[in-house]
């Protein structure tokens, strides 16, 4: 202890460099989340989060006597967060071999820059063009698209739930997937061409290749990232979710995940017992799958594994 | 990256004679060339009907639709941007101010965390490590959130929300972090401390300069993040002098909203409105107003924003 001390203090221009990031940490990320107590509280403005009175479990019960809300954003986070990590991951790759296999490397270079460009365009922005495309009377779905194979008939999408898991699949990926193919080709752009070179020697045609070193060599990079995003399964991207359907009743039973139902509900007067016992409930079960996730990764291949 | 293996390509005189035989690209190599093609208009159609509807003539949107070729072409959207004037100038001096402060702030307390955790004989960093990490499994939720920088911190309608709680980010000062680990020898720091420069000018005057091309990669993605961000907007900023320009337009929409599901809109209300009735062409140009310079920046930085990516994906 004492020798930590004295390190401590041997190294405090150290102490004094971290500190700025510490604090803001500390503010913005650790008091929130001890504010999570709200979900055991009645609480009110005017006693604020940490006095207000305690209220156990009743919070909690609501959970239960709204379980319509309550499951279904639960299962729409759940739904998106496998649709976007196992097929976003999956075109991700997918991009990312064919740009690196691709033999005219000027043209891939240019198109890679042109795939990136969505992922600078917010979602603020992003929900006019999606409009601009699906507006049942001006998009330009429904005036030369559809019309041009044959359906005559403006599909309303805007009031038509049904549709909008695969319309808000197909923005995450147009949105996402050439930025996150950059990091997979990093990893390509590292292994050493002479493994190719072997493997042709010894006969392995181009799809061997990519399957027998490609792939393997892709793992670790893979499993990262889905570790990482299991600590997000429980949150959604409220641009998509919220501003992209434009919060739209209708289309709530397949939109409205958690986070885009806590945004909803924190613009129209909450009811904070409801709603601090979901993103306390969204927390925990958030922080227990990245335990679980690592746990699993740690017996399987220690060394991928995040701590 | 790629340019890497055509040097290495270029010098070996084996490789080369082997690449001369690649030269030649097969069939398949033209149908991926298709798809990748293909997968590109897809990225850039949307994006290019921005464009053109933003130059198109409002009843031409209205009367076929938003097309790539409009009936008639019109600067009228445009000009109707300009009509916002006041407005846009200041929420545009907002997301700048916004955008280069978050930025640098950011950047500047990342990189001094990075740096001392990534002292090896400093023992404190084991804790801060930890400390890090945490956000990253853990977090508070939107609901408190909002409480404690609204009631106890009284931020609501402070621009320092919008630059504070996205400054530092775990994954961020890993990215930092594993660039000075191993990009930035050892012996360095040795050096500089053995010819007297104390703690600080290790870190100023060596440490910081070298860590550009890092910097430079974090600082363009974070840009990006305070640019693009409205959630926080939406939540906190109340006075229209505060206005970013991705809340301008949120609010662009809410009111076509607004009008459109309330039908009876007194004609007096409308009239009052005059030409900022915000329609299709001018909300798209709104659009390519809000969305340009972030695209036009974006090619001179990526460079160091794939370099960065590819340092910062070396676990930490």
């Amino acid at each position: 202890m004492k020798g930590f001390l004295k390190n401590t203090w041997k190294h405090r221009a150290y102490v004094v460099l971290a500190l700025p990031a510490f604090l803001i940490m500390l503010l913005f990320a650790y008091v929130p989340m001890f504010g999570l107590i709200i979900a055991f509280k009645r609480f009110n403005y005017v006693d604020g989060i940490f006095k207000s009175p305690w209220n156990f479990p009743e919070n909690f019960k609501l959970l239960v006597t709204s379980s319509k809300t309550f499951l279904n954003i639960t299962k729409n986070t759940l739904m998106y967060y496998l649709i976007f990590t196992l097929i976003g991951t999956t075109l991700n790759i997918i991009l990312a071999i064919s740009i690196d296999q691709f033999v005219f490397k000027k043209a891939g270079r240019v198109m890679q820059t042109i795939m990136i460009i969505p992922i600078f365009i917010s979602y603020a922005a992003v929900q006019f063009i999606v409009y601009a495309f699906l507006s049942s009377d001006t998009g330009l779905l429904n005036t030369e698209i559809l019309p041009f194979f044959g359906v005559d008939k403006p599909i309303k999408f805007y009031t038509n739930a049904g549709y909008w898991p695969y319309i808000l699949s197909v923005v995450n990926f147009w949105h996402g997937v050439g930025y996150g193919s950059v990091l997979y080709m990093s990893v390509l752009a590292g292994i050493d061409q002479e493994l190719y070179e072997a493997a042709k020697i010894d006969g392995a045609n181009k799809w061997q290749q990519i399957w027998n070193i490609t792939i393997p060599m892709l793992i670790p990079m893979i499993t990262v990232m889905l570790l990482l995003s299991v600590g997000g399964i429980m949150r959604s991207d409220t641009g998509l979710f919220y501003t992209v359907t434009r919060n739209n009743g209708l289309l709530h039973p397949t939109t409205q995940t958690i986070d885009a139902f806590v945004l909803n509900a924190l613009l129209n007067n909450p009811n904070y017992g409801f709603t601090g016992a979901t993103t306390f409930y969204q927390s925990v079960v958030g922080l227990v799958m990245m335990l679980v996730a690592n746990g699993v990764v740690r017996k399987i291949a220690p060394e991928n594994a995040l701590f | 990256m790629a340019k890497d293996r055509e040097k290495m390509v270029t010098t070996d005189p084996d490789l080369i004679r082997m690449s001369k035989k690649h030269k030649r690209p097969g069939f398949g190599q033209y149908i991926l060339f298709f798809f990748l093609l293909l997968y590109t208009l897809f990225c850039f159609m949307p994006f290019l009907l921005v464009v053109t509807s933003a130059f198109s003539k409002e009843s031409s949107i209205v009367h076929n639709g938003f097309r790539y070729i409009p009936e008639e072409w019109s600067l009228d959207g445009m000009s109707s941007v300009l009509k916002y004037g006041k407005q846009l100038v200041r929420s545009y001096a907002v997301t700048i101010f916004v955008t280069v402060a978050g930025t640098f702030i950011g950047l500047f307390v990342m990189s001094m965390f990075a740096y001392s955790i990534s002292r090896k004989d400093f023992r404190l960093r084991r804790f801060l490590n930890v400390f890090l990490i945490i956000p990253m499994l853990f977090h508070g939720g939107q609901l408190s959130a909002y409480i404690i920088f609204t009631g106890v911190y009284h931020l609501k309608d402070n621009l320092l929300i919008l630059i504070l709680p996205i400054c530092v980010s775990t994954m961020n000062v890993i990215i930092l972090r594993t660039y000075i680990a191993n990009s930035i020898p050892n012996e360095l720091f040795e050096a500089a401390k053995i010819d007297g420069a104390g703690e600080y000018r290790v870190f100023f005057q060596i440490t910081l300069p070298l860590m550009k091309p890092s910097l430079a990669a974090v600082g363009f993605m974070m840009a990006t993040g305070y640019w693009n961000d409205w959630q926080n907007a939406l939540l906190y900023i109340d006075s229209a002098s505060k206005k970013p320009l991705q809340l301008l337009l949120i609010q662009i929409q809410k009111t076509i909203e607004f009008l459109m599901n309330s039908k009876d809109v007194p004609a007096s209300v409308l009239e009052a409105m005059g030409g900022n009735l915000p329609a299709n062409a001018a909300t798209m140009a709104t659009v390519l107003v809000v969305v340009g310079p972030i695209l036009i920046a974006y090619p001179f930085f990526q460079k160091y924003f794939i370099k960065g990516l590819t340092v910062g994906s070396v676990k930490g």
